[in-house]
């Protein structure tokens, strides 16, 4: 209760927390509102927004409801996001906790081996993986993951690094417990806290470069991503600007609310750091 | 006070204007045309292989046919639709063997040496035959080429060759290059495809990658007077957006090929000095297809076939795909030819319940969660249309319980998947009619076609009916027999219906008021320019 009220404290945090509450409602509602497929024709093609209210937002290039598939990209938007940082958390955990408790040979070659992926710009690496794989929602996850998990996995490093000089993990040594569950079990809880403070970073990075993959043609086309429709929109960007204004503020938004969520809950924590 | 007082002459003088203005587009178009300027358009692609002697393409042709001429070229008036280029004449012997050209006298090429008949020879023989993409099926039987003088060719066949196709093929595949300079060495090595020697009305100047391709005016040209032009610069803007910017801004005078993009014609109409141009194209209807493979056993069923083709609502595709710049088809020649056309084809009205109906009579029940079967759908990524359509692909076989999955891919990986791995159900592509079915359409259809020939049969269709009829087409003198059988051809594939043909479009010019003699023939785009001129 104490933290909650120590989250809400700042502005920005409970403006971030709003903007999510609202974006995930949107993406739980969207099947209960908008039923059957988003991206089904509804109305006839660029009827500008405000016009009818059976379509508040207007249709597309191909007279598809906006305001359904505004509600279905949040979907994908949050599900891309959350699963990207989720797949970049695990790896990177397990890998900055197995190098940081094995030290020696196996720390060297996996810090190099993630030294490897920080100096590939992860943009170009999600580009290039999805474009050999081929683009679907899981190939675009794991591409997003593959740039995203090197932070996490140095600062887990850094982490289980002073950890595993602690008392209790002597103990677990000395009581014979296997060093991979004295890893797992013992010292990655408690490495974990600082390294789940990148997450609201890394979903809200998440969420730009599925929209950058899919705005380039590259996101999964059977399913309504806000890059997409962005750039389907551009093409008309003359005659029907808000096809492209409508998934962009969305887009800003969330990302605003993923950052501004997040700096409350590092904020919060820190607080509660410093007064301990 | 005094900006308000009308003077009786000002006014006169006003009004006089306003005649002249109304009056000056019907001076402009009896006015002799201009020498001089420099006309800058927008160039969407970037061709490595400039030589359309090889690589016949609207691409290619776009650049190149200005520097580099063909025997013929199409026209709104001539006789069978042609014109005199390099080729004064042409003639078909009666068996079907021979066809004899006279040339064009006094014509010189770029470097300055004669233009003649060898020339020819060696076009057709080293070039057409062996190395251009259409040319290989137009000339397989060519044998030889004779050159009894300068000015005269003589095409020998091994076997009757209907002159009809020769001549309709004239104006695509008959781009003649010099002899002298393609006869040392590796043809598909030689630095003149990179930067192209002709007899056309402009010389090559240069090109600079992700810049632009300059042309300069050919002052020893054999046309009177012409080329009106003194530079042609085509500016690199692979961003559909930015050409219509580009128009307005007047830092380009002309944006072919639907470089401004559909939605926006509307609007850029309206712009004071510019005018949109539909015309010029006739020569080139692409056409919007679903190209099925029918190794899936689903598709290997007509009744599925003519399912999908009842599901397809090809006026919502042409008006709002398209904004109404195409005409709906009814089978695989386009309606705007003029000698090949029949409408009396078996065609298939958008029936949502028909085609639920024929699936049900085909054994495809829909299972509890309404579906039928799924497909992986493939729309080629050429076109913002073929996509857009790809989309709506989708959304109207949902319709009929068909769940289909869109596969993207870039150029190189859909040709790979579609034209040699076959690894599709349905894909969505645009062949383009050239004139004659024997050229780029029949080959969509025909059994036989080894795995990798991009816009080929690669379905897996085998119809022995429609083979014999295409073979026998393909050695049918008579004009009139042959194109008989190819509306037998229309009706047999609008019935069996190995691919749908959806819709047909061409493209779109936006040009600047001061641009004179635009789209004078059906290829105007990928003609000469000879006579194009700017108005000062």
């Amino acid at each position: 209760m104490n933290r909650l009220r120590r989250f809400f404290r700042t502005p920005e945090a409970i403006a971030g927390a709003l903007i999510l509450t609202l974006l995930v409602a949107m993406a739980l509602a969207a099947p209960l509102l908008f039923p059957g497929d988003p991206q089904a024709i509804a109305g006839p093609a660029l009827l500008p927004p405000f016009q009818d209210w059976s379509l508040p937002l207007g249709t597309d290039r191909l007279g598809r409801d906006v305001l359904a598939e505004l509600f279905h990209g949040a979907r994908t938007s949050l599900a891309v996001g959350l699963a990207a940082a989720a797949a970049a958390l695990l790896i990177g955990a397990v890998v900055g906790t197995l190098a940081g408790f094995a030290g020696g040979l196996v720390d060297e070659v996996l810090m190099r081996v993630t030294d490897a992926f920080q100096t590939v710009p992860s943009f170009l690496l999600a580009l290039a993986f999805v474009s050999i794989v081929g683009p679907s929602l899981g190939v675009v996850v794991v591409a997003i993951a593959l740039g995203a998990w090197t932070g996490p996995a140095r600062l887990a490093r850094a982490e289980v690094l002073s950890i595993r000089e602690r008392d209790y993990v002597a103990g677990a040594r000395v009581i014979g417990m296997h060093p991979i569950a004295i890893a797992f079990r013992e010292v990655l809880p408690n490495a974990l806290p600082p390294v789940l403070a990148l997450s609201s970073v890394i979903v809200a990075a998440a969420i730009l470069t599925e929209a950058a993959l899919s705005f380039l043609g590259l996101g999964d086309p059977n399913r309504v991503t806000w890059g997409g429709m962005i750039a389907e929109g551009r093409t008309v960007l003359r005659t029907a600007p808000f096809l492209s204004i409508a998934p962009g503020v969305a887009l800003v938004l969330t990302v605003l609310g993923v950052y501004l969520a997040g700096e409350g809950v590092v904020e919060s924590t820190a607080v509660r750091r410093s007064l301990s | 006070m005094s900006e308000l007082t009308i003077s009786r002459r000002g006014l006169l003088a006003g009004s006089a204007l306003l005649l002249a203005s109304t009056a000056l587009p019907t001076i402009g178009l009896a006015q002799t045309p201009k020498k001089g300027g420099r006309l800058v358009l927008a160039a969407d692609s970037e061709p490595r292989n400039l030589n359309p002697a090889i690589v016949a393409s609207n691409g290619v042709f776009f650049i190149s046919s200005k520097i580099v001429e063909t025997l013929a070229e199409a026209s709104f008036d001539g006789k069978d639709g042609l014109e005199p280029r390099l080729a004064l004449s042409w003639e078909g012997a009666a068996d079907g063997l021979s066809v004899t050209f006279k040339l064009r006298d006094g014509v010189k090429w770029h470097d300055g040496k004669p233009f003649t008949s060898a020339d020819v020879a060696f076009s057709a023989l080293q070039i057409w035959k062996p190395l251009q993409n259409l040319g290989r099926t137009v000339f397989k039987d060519l044998q030889a080429v004779d050159t009894p003088d300068d000015l005269t060719a003589v095409f020998k066949f091994a076997k009757p060759t209907p002159f009809q196709l020769i001549r309709n093929a004239l104006p695509a595949l008959s781009s003649v290059v010099p002899k002298h300079v393609y006869e040392v060495g590796k043809i598909e090595d030689n630095p003149a495809n990179n930067a192209p020697v002709g007899t056309g009305p402009f010389k090559f100047a240069e090109y600079k990658a992700g810049q632009y391709y300059r042309l300069t005016r050919n002052d020893a040209y054999w046309g009177k007077d012409e080329p009106y032009l003194d530079e042609i610069v085509y500016q690199v803007l692979p961003d559909r957006t930015s050409a219509a910017a580009a128009l307005e801004a007047e830092e380009i005078q002309l944006a072919a090929f639907s470089a401004v993009p559909l939605a926006d014609l509307d609007r850029i109409s309206k712009v004071p000095g510019l005018k949109v141009i539909t015309k010029g194209y006739e020569g080139l209807t692409y056409q919007l297809v679903v190209e099925i493979n029918h190794r899936r056993k689903e598709l290997s069923d007509l009744k599925v076939r003519q399912a999908i083709a009842h599901a397809i609502d090809k006026d919502f595709v042409v008006k709002t795909i398209f904004l109404g710049y195409a005409a709906t088809a009814t089978g695989p020649v386009p309606k705007n030819d003029p000698q090949f056309y029949t409408a009396d084809v078996p065609t298939y009205p958008f029936d949502v319940a028909k085609a639920n109906a024929l699936l049900d009579e085909a054994g495809y029940k829909r299972a509890d969660d309404g579906k039928r079967f799924a497909l992986k759908l493939l729309p080629a990524p050429y076109f913002n249309e073929t996509k857009q359509f790809g989309d709506y692909l989708r959304q109207a076989l949902a319709a009929i319980g068909i769940d289909a999955e869109i596969v993207n891919n870039d150029s190189a990986a859909h040709i790979k998947a579609v034209y040699t791995d076959h690894a599709f159900d349905l894909a969505v592509g645009p062949p383009v009619f050239r004139g004659d079915p024997a050229i780029s359409t029949t080959i969509l259809v025909q059994s036989g076609i080894p795995d990798g020939v991009p816009f080929s049969n690669q379905g897996g269709y085998k119809n022995p009916d429609l083979d014999a009829l295409i073979a026998k087409a393909s050695e049918t003198l008579d004009s009139a027999a042959r194109t008989e059988l190819y509306k037998e051809f229309q009706k047999k594939v609008a019935a069996d219906l190995p691919l749908i043909n959806v819709a047909e479009w061409s493209f779109i010019s936006v040009a600047s008021d001061k641009v004179g003699n635009i789209a004078n023939n059906p290829r105007w785009a990928v003609s000469s320019w000879a006579d194009t001129y700017l108005e000062s």
